[in-house]
């Protein structure tokens, strides 16, 4: 897109009377990304709770095994005196998996904020494509369905993990959640593959179709790289996904053999599948993360960010090496051992990209003017816990070492230090950050920062200690290690981690109260709280359908703080070179 | 603020470490080993956790300094800087080497433990099934897979000091085959013969654990390696035999006609009562 | 545009933090209440399988009224107490220390000995009260045991007599192969013996709450305590006692014959042949046969239709294949005694009969005359050996192992990376 063809810089963009609507098409089947984005961020949470829910009766059985479990045994096994019962575990600890990265991590992160910001970052009026952008939110509705009605069919949701690793998936034998639980939990995932195909490519389109005038490729925000990368991985590896499950379906209801022996499949050809998209997904879940981090550390640090070229070219790198690396999941699967060491090799690679924004991360936050605001402390929890998730990542990697920790606790630990550790408290800093563009209202800042001490210690409390129990080897995905003499020494570390877990959960209403309250009371911000750069804090807050009010133009980079051309310690994006600092777009 | 969540932060490296050699000097580490092997995969795993501990405190260490040092409420204005590409590339290049490092220094631990398979009949068949592992030794024919062969459900017998040959079967749906004190872990996968081996240099009896999910059973699937002597592996060879061809015929049994009398007569009465 | 610097957003304001903390506090309580409700022992569940609670006499009062349900239970716990204080009397012989360590709540007394053994084991198939429907028995093929008819499919003894402590102790080490019954072998031997002892305490409260039915409802008789013990108790644990005597086991009069080859040949013509063998098991053994069977436990399901046995039974009909013999499985272990006293003495509670004598009669001889229903020694040996064969035996019909390659190296794994 060039200048020229976009409207003039200044001109009115929107006509704010064409966009009346009823409730129903505002609110309801809204085709405006920020009611959409929003959607997208209400769902999440509340499946971020149905998840978190589960990860805790998960460790109650861990730190307590077949003890009464608390208002879930009661309602459920009361016969048995409240202990639950093995098959149940399986199935906790499946749907905790499918809950937090199907319907938490990805959808928060591309569906929420993807939607929320990357109109508004790169000075779009809306989405390319507006209704399929409405589609891709209410494709998730059948696969919310399809999960939710698992829970109560007979033999309960899956629980043949979140990997669904045939033949146990596809026995209808083989496990009680194999029943029809397992068949929906498939079609949810087909569901939830339509979803994020059609937003991937809505993304893609308009990151590369609807940038405002003077927005280079090379003046985006990271947000909106993490967020374009994503969706090239969205849009390359998810069909593979939808097809293998699919195919599994079809094992399942239509009798044919693609993973099973003896039809003449093989169980290995869906962990290759499978693997091909999720790890790939592995990055769509810090990729966006990542961006939104940079984003935040350079406004909160007041510096520019350090290093944005590589910064971009490591997204990239991250991405291109994620498509080749599938493999490192499977290197004890009884896949070819001698490919197992390309795939070390490949792995291995992605550390240093991983390396590189680290180090830019640091190199922002050196010499800068650091603001502890919620967002910041969550954005800076990020870093450190990127780092020891990144870190860990190198000891799976080594095929050798991968031997005896592969399948213990201390992936486990990798995982969340990855997932709860960067993406999650991504996405509260995220919250923290954009809140007041989404309702026009501050989160209470006090309240924030007692959430994420008491988060960021429990977290820590119960994920540090699982590597240690991992290095002892004990085994993921069991109900209770109590039959295994070896591992019976880690029970006081089990009940330390059930007692940190507990208090993390509860530590969450914290961030409800301050969410929902805030959007009730909260004090109302202006359009740039936060003295940002980037192009979204120059609309209303919260903006209006069409969002901006004049069509912005960007004459720099979003990362010109403390840029001794003017005398404000921010430069924004549209801010004309020759106008002074900050007042022109604002009021 | 700044200081008190620089501390916060510090507090990461600090307790990270503390937590490591608390673990290590109250015993929450590895498994004992009594694999020839496994020294060399624990060895590789502290190098590699010196190297990341490195990295990780440097890290984690230079966060906390810079929160303390460029707290806002006393700096001034923050230092305008793009970055330095210099820098950057020299960390890549840093970076990068230690990463060829660690894939090279471990290729051949891994060609040992996983491709080099060594040039022996196998000694054992290994076979998970839904919830058990079931041995299957060569009879006294010395051949696996014909009729005389012997079963043992959970426990795996092996004579110490000795190349071990296991092949990796499974009947109904993945498992692992995890051998914790002889770092040893292998998938077993239906429709697939999988080779594991191993040299096991201690006596005594270990967990073999399932490390695949499995199904509702999963963590019941647990079975025991017990490495023993050679003489004391053939003995248990020998009673093995024994149990699986016992007829449990005795020279001077008890017939039923000389022991009628004891058997009351009423528990027949009542059998067809309780059967009703 | 007024911009709001940092220090100014981390200021809040004292009436929203009020606000906050009782909302807070409110949400804590809320979830307080839900984990701090006390724990309910969970009662021994009365035995009602086939029962129509709404069956009524000509003058419309109910047969089984609440009433008389309650006076059963209360009978039998007067017996045997409940699930997490059991009771027993001296006559059992049950060692009431074993049975407090098998049963309550999984937990562990103040010596560190573990109490809740049959919870933390067993309970989730067999369910609390051993009636075979925990919660995962509606999954599992075979149902588990419902102990409380107190019939044992594999046990060492004659026909109608009842699992010996080593029974049940091999069962549990062993497990049952082909089913979900797994293997226990890595309990400590005291642990074993106490859930042994606990598998015997439910069997015999659901034979004795079987005697007490038809005492309350058919008889209505005053129940006391000489009666329980005299018309329930002492019947019930007769049978126990003397069909687990040392006399009662099943053993081969003659050793396994040493000519193994004319001993298949013959046992495959009483397969095939004379003992209709083939007609369950098919004639290549493939478990084939045309009969639909069922077990004690389900046979009395057969004639309802759904609906009905969803009522009245808590696990639906369930088929009873015969044993495929080719499969080299062997549920009640692979001995050539255990096959001999399967065939000996049947498989209880199934429709496999018994090929042998009941107890006290003598066995088949030669010198009998034909038509003998039962089979000699040396005839249930020539059957064993057969069965034995079969997993081995070449068959035109069958295609080749089903295993995979025995060689390692042929299987080695390249083919699946690619």
């Amino acid at each position: 897109m060039t200048v020229a063809a976009s409207p003039s810089p200044g001109a009115p963009l929107v006509d704010a009377n064409s966009h009346h609507r009823g409730f129903l098409r505002r609110y309801i089947f809204s085709t405006d990304h920020k009611v959409i984005g929003l959607q997208f961020y209400f769902s999440t949470l509340i499946w971020f709770f149905v998840g978190g829910a589960l990860a805790l009766a998960v460790r109650w059985q861990l730190a307590w095994p077949w003890s009464e479990m608390p208002i879930v045994g009661r309602m459920l096994f009361a016969a048995e005196g409240g202990q639950i019962s093995p098959e149940f575990y399986t199935m906790l600890v499946t749907m905790h998996a499918t809950i937090m990265i199907f319907f938490v991590i990805i959808p928060i992160l591309a569906g929420a904020f993807g939607n929320f910001l990357i109109p508004l970052m790169i000075g779009a009026e809306d989405m390319a494509f507006p209704t399929l952008n409405m589609f891709s939110y209410w494709f998730m509705w059948p696969a919310f369905a399809c999960m939710t009605a698992s829970f109560f069919v007979a033999g309960g949701a899956a629980s043949a993990g979140w990997t669904s690793y045939p033949p146990l998936s596809v026995l209808h034998d083989a496990a009680p959640g194999s029943g029809p639980g397992q068949t929906l939990w498939l079609l949810g995932v087909v569901f939830i593959g339509i979803a994020s195909m059609l937003g991937s490519l809505n993304y893609l389109t308009t990151i590369i179709q609807m940038r405002a005038p003077g927005m280079t490729m090379l003046r985006l925000p990271m947000t909106i790289w993490g967020l374009f990368i994503t969706a090239i991985l969205q849009a390359f590896a998810l069909p593979v996904l939808t097809a293998a499950s699919v195919m599994q379906l079809t094992d399942r209801l239509l009798g044919t053999g693609f993973y099973l022996s003896e039809a003449g499949g093989q169980p290995l050809l869906w962990q290759h599948l499978f693997w091909f998209y999720s790890h790939p997904a592995v990055y769509i879940m810090i990729l966006p993360a990542m961006g939104m981090v940079s984003d935040i550390i350079s406004c909160y640090a007041r510096k520019p960010l350090f290093g944005y070229r590589p910064m971009v070219a490591a997204i990239i790198a991250i991405a291109g090496l994620g498509f080749i690396v599938w493999g490192h999941h499977m290197f004890m699967s009884g896949m070819n051992p001698a490919m197992g060491t390309t795939f070390m090799a490949a792995t291995i690679l992605i550390a240093l990209p991983s390396a590189v924004k680290v180090f830019n991360w640091l190199g922002t936050l050196w010499g800068g003017r650091i603001e502890f605001t919620s967002a910041m402390l969550n954005a800076l929890a990020f870093v450190s816990m990127f780092i020891i998730g990144g870190l860990s990542g190198i000891f799976m990697a080594a095929t050798t070492v991968d031997i005896v920790i592969h399948d213990t606790y201390f992936i486990v630990g990798h995982l969340h230090y990855v997932l709860f550790g960067g993406s999650t408290f991504a996405v509260f800093a995220g919250t923290y950050h954009w809140f007041p563009k989404m309702f026009g209202r501050q989160m209470n800042e006090f309240w924030g920062k007692v959430h994420f001490l008491l988060t960021f210690l429990f977290f820590n409390g119960t994920f540090f200690t699982m590597h240690i129990i991992g290095m002892g080897g004990y085994p993921r995905r069991v109900a209770a290690a109590t039959a295994y003499a070896e591992f019976a020494r880690f029970e006081p570390l089990n009940v330390f981690m059930t007692i940190c877990a507990l208090g993390m959960g509860f530590t969450q209403l914290i961030f409800a109260a301050n969410l929902f309250g805030s959007l009730i009371w909260g004090r109302r911000a202006d359009r740039n709280p936060w003295r940002a750069n980037t192009l979204e804090w120059t609309a209303p807050s919260p903006p209006p359908h069409g969002n901006f009010d004049f069509q912005p133009v960007a004459y720099r980079g979003p990362y010109e703080y403390s840029s001794p051309e003017v005398t404000a310690d921010f430069y924004p994006q549209n801010q004309p070179p020759d106008a002074e600092p900050a007042t022109a777009a604002a009021h | 603020m700044g200081k008190f969540w620089s501390l916060v932060f510090l507090s990461v490296p600090v307790l990270g470490v503390a937590v490591f050699v608390a673990a290590a000097s109250w015993g929450y580490w590895f498994p004992q080993n009594v694999s020839a092997h496994g020294g060399q995969i624990d060895h590789l795993f502290m190098v590699i956790l010196w190297l990341t501990g490195a990295v990780f405190l440097a890290t984690e260490i230079v966060l906390a300094v810079s929160l303390w040092r460029f707290d806002g409420a006393k700096s001034p204005r923050a230092r305008f800087s793009r970055g330095n590409m210099r820098i950057e590339l020299g960390l890549a290049a840093v970076v990068g080497l230690l990463l060829v490092f660690i894939t090279v220094y471990q290729l051949e631990d891994w060609a040992e433990a996983k491709i080099r398979q060594p040039d022996l009949p196998p000694t054992v068949e290994v076979n998970g099934r839904q919830f058990e592992w079931v041995m299957r030794y060569p009879g006294p024919n010395g051949e696996l897979g014909d009729a005389d062969d012997l079963f043992s459900p959970g426990d795996l017998h092996v004579p110490v000091d000795e190349d071990i040959l296991v092949s990796l079967v499974s009947e109904d749906v993945l498992h692992s085959f995890y051998l914790p004190n002889l770092r040893i872990k292998q998938d077993a996968v239906p429709g697939m013969r999988i080779p594991v081996w191993f040299r096991a240099t201690e006596t005594g009896v270990f967990d073999l654990v399932c490390a695949e999910l499995c199904g509702w059973g999963h963590y019941k699937m647990a079975g025991r390696l017990i490495v023993e002597s050679r003489a004391d592996y053939e003995a248990f060879l020998t009673r093995l035999e024994a149990e699986q061809n016992e007829d449990g015929f005795e020279e001077q049994q008890p017939t039923a006609a000389n022991t009628s009398q004891r058997h009351p007569s009423v528990a027949e009465v009542v059998y067809r009562r309780a059967a009703r | 545009m007024t911009t709001i610097s940092p220090s100014q957003t981390t200021r809040h304001r004292r009436g929203r933090l009020r606000r906050f903390s009782s909302a807070l506090i409110l949400a804590a309580l809320f979830v307080a209440s839900g984990s701090c409700s006390r724990y309910e022992p969970p009662p021994f569940r009365l035995n009602l399988e086939g029962l129509d609670r709404t069956e009524a006499d000509s003058s419309g009062t109910l047969r089984y009224s609440d009433e008389k349900l309650q006076q059963i239970v209360d009978a039998t716990t007067a017996l045997f107490g409940t699930p997490d204080e059991p009771f027993v009397f001296e006559e059992t012989e049950l060692d009431i220390a074993l049975l407090r360590r098998a049963a309550g709540p999984v937990s562990s007394d103040e010596h560190g000995n573990p109490r809740g053994l049959y919870r933390e084991h067993c309970a989730h198939c067999h369910g609390v009260t051993g009636d075979g429907a925990g919660p995962t028995a509606l999954f599992l093929n075979p149902y588990p045991r419902d102990f409380r008819p107190g019939v044992f499919k594999f046990t060492s003894t004659h026909q109608g007599g009842k699992p010996t402590d080593e029974d049940l102790r091999r069962t549990m080490v062993r497990g049952i192969p082909g089913t979900a019954m797994p293997s226990f072998a890595l309990l400590p031997e005291e642990d074993l013996d106490a859930l042994i002892e606990y598998v015997k305490y439910l069997s015999m409260r659901g034979e004795s709450e079987q005697l007490i039915f038809p005492l309350v409802i058919d008889d209505e008789e005053e129940l006391d305590e000489d009666i329980l013990l005299e018309e329930v108790l002492e019947p019930v644990v007769g049978l126990w006692q003397s069909s687990t005597l040392p006399q009662f086991v099943v053993v081969p009069e003659e050793p396994r014959p040493s000519d193994r080859a004319a001993s298949i040949a013959a046992g495959r013509e009483l397969f095939q042949g004379e003992r209709g063998c083939a007609k369950c098991h098919g004639p290549t053994g493939l478990g084939d046969g045309t009969e639909r069977n069922y077990d004690m436990w389900n046979n009395k399901k057969l004639n309802l239709d759904r609906e009905d046995v969803a009522a009245r039974w808590s696990l639906p009909l369930q088929e009873l294949r015969p044993r495929n013999l080719r499969h080299g499985v062997y549920r009640g272990g692979r001995r050539p005694l255990d096959i001999y006293r399967r065939i000996y003495a049947g498989v209880k509670g199934t429709p496999m009969p018994a090929a042998g004598p009941p107890y006290g009669q003598p066995a088949r001889s030669d010198a009998m005359p034909e038509g003998s229903k039962n089979l000699s020694s040396a005839q249930i040996w020539n059957l064993v050996d057969y069965v034995l064969s079969l997993p081995n035996e070449e068959h035109p019909e069958i295609a080749s192992a089903e295993r995979p390659a025995e060689s390692p190296k042929a299987g080695s794994p390249g083919g699946a990376g690619g």
